[in-house]
């Protein structure tokens, strides 16, 4: 924790950000065990997630969120997978600054990355994402309610998307004040409205679920757009990544590499199953599987993306 | 029998808006022993709609319907019907069930020739936890029922994958598969057959206008080999976009495989193939 806190110290006054040097201790006392946020670059937090599945337990913290501050404002990226996993992201924010969270950026749908923006409802930011989602989330929510009070049980009260108020075509870049942020809408890849964020000032790419490290990848959108993502993503001017799952920050483009092997695995595999006659049913435990046992939750997830690489391929 | 009598009664009950099905869905929680009821009950009510009066029987080892206990994608389920060795020559008609959609009837294959439904397969669309149905008519007139617990969500309403204008460009390819070759004499072979086609379910909403995408899909298939008929197959929209089925093929080879497909629009589609050397 001091080691942590120290070289927070360093490298915010390095880059001259402006903010009190008594923030560190103050996000300190505010950190809880389950989500003590940390500072991977000056100003720019990630409460990390666990690699497990949503769960009462973990209050489906399952994924990374955070913030970004600035001299005037406040961003947070992904308000995490519940109603209380959002209030303690916005203590954390409460904690770590006094500016206020003018925006609430959506990097997709997927429920344990929005389902915590109830608790910035009344916080008047605005709630930015991809085109494509507001009809993703108007499609997942019947089925995303309920699955979360499955697997949260009375913990999912109150949990909850927000309209997005500003939907990004192809790019959008924020100023916090002294930081400019630059989001970019992608083409399907893990969904059809993956968001992606470049914090400039400190060469930090927020990948959304762009980019899965140690937690296996979960396929979606589209496996070819994937991987052209990927390679653009990985041409971006950053040092390091904010992965959707998998730790805090890793270095970038390097961190990208499991997933791009991956993600190739999947498609000569499909690809070859496809040619072999080997039919949809059997393909999951046939295609890529030593690929997939590097991977966290294998067992759980793998099996999904063989039947959509699958789907996806069968016809090109 | 006349299909559409036969569905009126499942859809007057089962569509009367959004709302309902919202709350179907929520309610489908898995095989809770407080859901036996009325599940077994909305079965008897299938049954009657489907099949009339005619009572069924437990199929016992006479029929095997498997499918994955837990959807990998709930808008293509893979599902498997198998009749033995002893009960497939017999068989004239087997009909697949997806009880909780909000149309049940999936499929009914017809046999045009003994043992075509030997081992049939099919890819569905599940809309909330279910229970899904095979009921094989045989020659004799007895209806051998069997029954698997699937837990899927929100198949109906799934968008498709990819974009659905290069589907509809497609519309009509068909692909053809023979992973254990051509049939030979006292060999008969797995056929696998698919037609791309969107396949819309009336439920998806497009992503532009907000709308739902009107119903546009496959109504019926016929198989025939080397001018012989092997199947029939009605077609609803609880199969998955690109209908995907398997089938048994008995024969000699080198006889041409014929798939002719007509959709709820009147369009045709037919896909010819001669089964010669290498599958
Ligand atoms: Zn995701």
């Amino acid at each position: 924790m001091a080691e942590r806190r120290s070289g927070r110290l360093t490298r915010r006054q390095g880059l001259g950000l402006g903010l009190a040097a008594s923030l560190a201790t103050r996000l300190a006392d505010a950190a809880r065990p389950a989500g003590a946020a940390v500072e991977v670059a000056p100003g720019l937090f990630v409460l990390p997630g666990v690699a497990e599945d949503a769960s009462a337990a973990n209050l489906g913290a399952i994924a990374n969120t955070g913030f970004i501050l600035g001299r005037d404002a406040v961003a947070v990226v992904d308000p995490g997978g519940s109603l209380a996993h959002g209030q303690r992201l916005r203590a954390a924010v409460a904690a770590a600054t006094r500016q206020p969270i003018r925006y609430l950026i959506l990097t997709h749908a997927h429920p344990d990355h929005v389902m915590g923006a109830a608790a910035f409802a009344d916080c008047g930011a605005a709630v930015i994402g991809h085109a494509r989602l507001p009809l993703a989330l108007a499609q997942r929510g019947p089925y995303d309610l309920p699955m979360l009070a499955r697997s949260l049980g009375a913990a999912a009260a109150g949990s909850g998307a927000l309209a997005p108020t500003q939907l990004v075509t192809e790019r959008l870049a924020l100023d916090l004040g002294g930081r400019e942020l630059v989001l970019q809408a992608h083409p399907p890849a893990h969904t059809d409205q993956d968001l992606t964020v470049l914090d400039a000032a400190t060469r930090t790419l927020w990948t959304g679920d762009l980019l899965f490290v140690e937690r296996i990848p979960a396929l979606e959108g589209s496996l070819a757009g994937w991987l052209a993502v990927l390679e653009r993503l990985r041409a971006l001017p950053a040092g390091q990544a904010v992965p959707g799952h998998g730790p805090p920050s890793v270095p970038w483009p390097e961190a990208a590499e499991p997933l791009g092997r991956y993600l190739l695995a999947l498609r000569d595999g499909t690809r070859a199953a496809l040619r072999a006659g080997i039919g949809i049913a059997e393909a999951p435990d046939r295609v890529a599987v030593v690929e997939a046992r590097h991977w966290r939750l294998a067992e759980a997830y793998h099996g999904r993306n063989v039947t959509a690489a699958y789907r996806e391929l069968e016809w090109e | 029998m006349p299909r559409a009598i036969a569905r009126r009664p499942i859809l007057s009950g089962l569509l009367p808006g959004a709302a309902a099905l919202v709350a179907g869905r929520a309610g489908a929680q898995g095989i809770e022993p407080a859901e036996a009821p009325r599940r077994a009950e909305r079965w008897r009510d299938l049954k009657q709609a489907i099949l009339g009066d005619r009572p069924t029987e437990p199929a016992g080892p006479a029929l095997d319907l498997s499918a994955p206990a837990r959807a990998q994608d709930a808008a293509l389920v893979p599902v498997a019907i198998a009749l033995s060795a002893a009960a497939a020559p017999a068989a004239r008609a087997l009909y697949l069930v997806v009880d909780e959609n909000p149309l049940p009837l999936a499929a009914v294959f017809r046999a045009g020739q003994p043992g075509a439904l030997r081992a049939l397969t099919a890819r569905i669309r599940v809309d909330a936890y279910t229970y899904l149905h095979a009921v094989a008519e045989m020659a004799d007139g007895r209806l051998l029922e069997t029954a698997r617990f699937v837990k899927a969500a929100g198949g109906c309403s799934a968008p498709i994958a990819g974009d659905l204008e290069a589907a509809r460009q497609r519309m009509g390819r068909m692909r053809m598969s023979l992973p254990e070759g051509p049939p030979a004499p006292g060999r008969a072979v797995p056929v696998q057959v698919a037609v791309s086609h969107p396949n819309t379910s009336g439920l998806q909403i497009d992503q532009l206008t907000r709308l739902s995408i009107p119903a546009e899909y496959i109504r019926a298939l016929r198989v025939t080999y080397a001018g012989a008929e092997v199947l029939r197959i009605e077609s609803e929209i609880a199969i998955a976009e690109n209908p995907t089925f398997g089938f048994t093929l008995a024969g000699a080879p080198g006889g041409e495989l014929q798939v002719v497909a007509a959709d709820n629009r009147d369009r045709r589609f037919e896909g010819r193939w001669t089964l010669g050397a290498a599958g």
